[in-house]
């Protein structure tokens, strides 16, 4: 069979079939070509009705649920100087979530995002007043591409397990950040870029903006474009996608440097928010990431997930954390009712997904 | 699979062997020189004299302080002639437990830990104490006295002057917002007792827990900010560890709320000092001396000499004694 044979079967691949209620991916088996299914459009109430229309709303539900909740239980929650601190927080991890997402969706994961936010921070610090900020900031992110691109090349290329190769390029990133700096870094945020957090347009800050944009172009790609289409097939079966004439590499190693920009645009937000160089400003949100885009229904599987399940995840999480934080709530407690309040929503997700498959 | 000729296979078999065996003599040349107590070496007079090695199971990488700290030991060490291997805790307790069992398998003459976890790091402290290593213990303690010496501020008792002034700063009245440090760690648990031992006096201070910032400065910051958003006012802060301090002083520079309240706790940084004079703010802070690990180390260092108690040398007036609770 001809390569063109594979690239006519891989235009075949139905279009806009991302997990956000649309439709999934139809790539249903590993044998070859012939079992990538024929394109078919589903009327807006079938879609609904049916498939992982059902399962994907979830997150959304539950975080709608949750804001009623708070909305009875604790109404401090709606005061706008709480909305905006909620929005900030938000603005980052809301963009890890999405980089984390594109790399689950390829049956991958990224352990290094924390890491890349930590080079950011430092890279705008000790550039400060060095060079101009556009520079330092082109920088972070020429470092996340790059971080990224090695971490794809890293799993799709040589194989190596996704789990550690970024892992180990968490601690490649941490090494010569201690290395550079002598674990004391030195510098202060630049002034100028503080306002990206802070301000915005009335509560809403421009992070968030931002973020909310950058999620749009993520939809599109997803639902509508050829990359997005790739990007489920890869993560369906890369088998199959193979035999279809993607590239497996190209769309792996392009997801993990989407992951690794996004990661520094989050550590560049994020150091413009605490305006203050803490070595270790992205600690958390390894793993924060992977929760939110977990909670919002993403598998790591590969091929099921999409944007606004991981944005509604992202959120999800958040709003437990402030309400645990405005309500006073003994710490220990806190950990404990976030905990069960995750395995709840897993729990249901998973209970969801599997009534939906039968 | 493919098969290999035996001939071929005899070859890699041996070389494997060879390998092995240079190996094993360099692991055993590398093992004994640590598990003997102590390296000879020659000094100019031509009398022979014992290295001391020491394990420096730091808190490690994580924060401006204990960069100096481990500075501080590495420059004892060098003035001691002291072989000191490093184990660096990452400042987390999980990362450091297995550097304890590591340390112990190496078996050097004494370990400096600093314990990050009160609890975890009980176990194997004692099974080093077991295995003729003397254990010195820096800046935080564990659930044991089977440790040959604790070189330690008392956090509890160092916490109370703040906490008072705190008080005071207040009026003994209104919200108090407390950001926490890390869980199970002890020098958390003492600043806590210190802290509520004098909290506890004034009913009018009510404390609202923010949660534990796990010594993160942008955790300090969002678990502040998020609780100055939720509208409640508060006449006074405190903060577990310097980062939640400066995490505090961040969120309260960067929202409008004017005068920021007085803020306490531990531990001073250059940074923080900064920002209190820099927002104008009121605080009352402390600082574990770097230098700890001086004393740390020389404590190590004199007790492979020979029994304890000693006089170190002296400050402020007063011989410095260190404790042979090993008996």
């Amino acid at each position: 069979m001809s390569r063109d044979h594979f690239r006519s079967e891989s235009a075949r691949i139905p279009k806009g079939e991302d997990a956000d209620g649309v439709g999934s991916a139809l790539i249903t088996g590993t044998a070859g070509p012939a079992e990538v299914a024929a394109p078919h459009r589903r009327s807006l109430a079938d879609r609904v009705r049916r498939g992982p229309a059902r399962v994907y709303p979830l997150p959304v539900a539950l975080a709608a649920l949750t804001v009623a909740l708070v909305a009875v239980f604790e109404p401090r929650f709606y005061r706008p100087a709480n909305l905006h601190v909620l929005m900030q927080q938000w603005s980052v991890l809301g963009l890890v979530t999405l980089g984390q997402l594109l790399v689950l969706l390829v049956a991958g994961i990224d352990l290094s995002v924390g890491a890349v936010m930590n080079a950011s921070l430092i890279i705008i610090a000790l550039m400060n007043g060095h060079s101009l900020l556009v520079v330092s900031l082109l920088l972070c992110l020429a470092l996340g591409a790059l971080v990224g691109v090695t971490n794809g090349v890293l799993v799709s290329v040589r194989e190596v397990p996704p789990f550690a190769a970024t892992l180990g390029m968490l601690a490649v990133i941490q090494g010569a950040i201690l290395v550079y700096t002598k674990g004391i870094p030195a510098g202060n945020i630049p002034a100028s870029l503080r306002p990206v957090a802070l301000s915005g347009v009335g509560i809403v800050p421009y992070s968030l903006i931002m973020c909310l944009g950058v999620a749009a172009l993520l939809l599109f790609a997803l639902r509508r474009g050829t990359y997005g289409r790739k990007i489920y097939a890869v993560g369906r079966s890369p088998e199959v996608a193979r035999r279809a004439g993607i590239s497996t590499i190209y769309v792996r190693v392009s997801a993990y440097m989407a992951c690794g920009v996004l990661a520094a645009a989050a550590g560049i937000i994020l150091s413009a928010y605490v305006g203050y160089v803490d070595p270790e400003i992205g600690g958390n949100y390894n793993l924060e990431s992977i929760a939110a885009a977990v909670l919002g229904g993403v598998a790591f599987t590969g091929g099921e997930g999409g944007v606004i399940g991981a944005l509604a995840g992202s959120l999800f999480l958040l709003a437990l954390l402030n309400v645990a934080t405005i309500s006073s709530l003994n710490p220990f407690t806190q950990l404990i009712v976030q905990g069960v309040v995750m395995l709840i929503a897993v729990f249901l997700f998973q209970l969801l997904k599997k009534r939906t498959r039968t | 699979m493919l098969r290999q000729h035996p001939q071929i296979r005899r070859r890699t078999v041996a070389r494997a062997l060879a390998l092995g065996a240079i190996s094993a003599i360099g692991l055993a040349a590398c093992g004994g020189t640590s598990s003997s107590s102590g390296t000879s070496s020659s000094t100019s007079s031509g009398t022979s004299v014992k290295r001391v090695t020491i394990a420096f199971i730091s808190q490690g990488t994580s924060n401006s302080w204990a960069a100096q700290l481990d500075a501080v030991a590495r420059k004892t060490a060098n003035q001691l002639g002291v072989k000191l291997t490093y184990f660096n805790g990452e400042g987390n307790a999980t990362t450091q437990l297995p550097l304890i069992q590591q340390a112990i398998a190496v078996h050097p003459n004494a370990i400096v830990l600093v314990p990050l976890g009160q609890a975890a790091d009980t176990g194997p402290v004692e099974r080093a104490m077991a295995a003729g290593i003397k254990v010195i213990l820096l800046d935080s303690t564990v659930n044991t006295n089977n440790y040959t010496s604790l070189v330690n501020p008392d956090a509890a008792t160092a916490s109370v002057p703040l906490a008072e002034w705190l008080a005071k700063k207040m009026n003994y009245k209104g919200n108090l917002l407390y950001v926490g440090g890390l869980p199970g760690n002890a020098t958390t648990i003492l600043y806590d007792k210190g802290f509520y031992s004098v909290m506890n006096k004034y009913p009018n201070i009510h404390i609202v827990n923010a949660g534990n910032a796990n010594y993160s400065i942008s955790t300090a910051k969002q678990l502040t900010a998020t609780a100055i958003a939720s509208g409640r006012k508060f006449t006074g802060a405190w903060g577990v560890g310097g980062e939640a301090v400066t995490g505090i002083m961040l969120a309260y520079a960067d929202s409008n709320i004017r005068p920021i309240p007085p803020v306490a706790g531990a531990a001073a940084t250059n940074g923080t000092l900064r920002l209190a004079v820099q927002d104008n703010i009121q605080a009352a802070m402390l600082q574990f001396p770097p230098t700890d690990s001086q004393l740390a180390i020389q404590i190590a260092y004199k007790a492979v000499q020979g029994p304890m108690p000693w006089a170190l040398g002296r400050n402020g007036g007063r011989d410095l004694i260190g404790l042979d609770h090993a008996g």
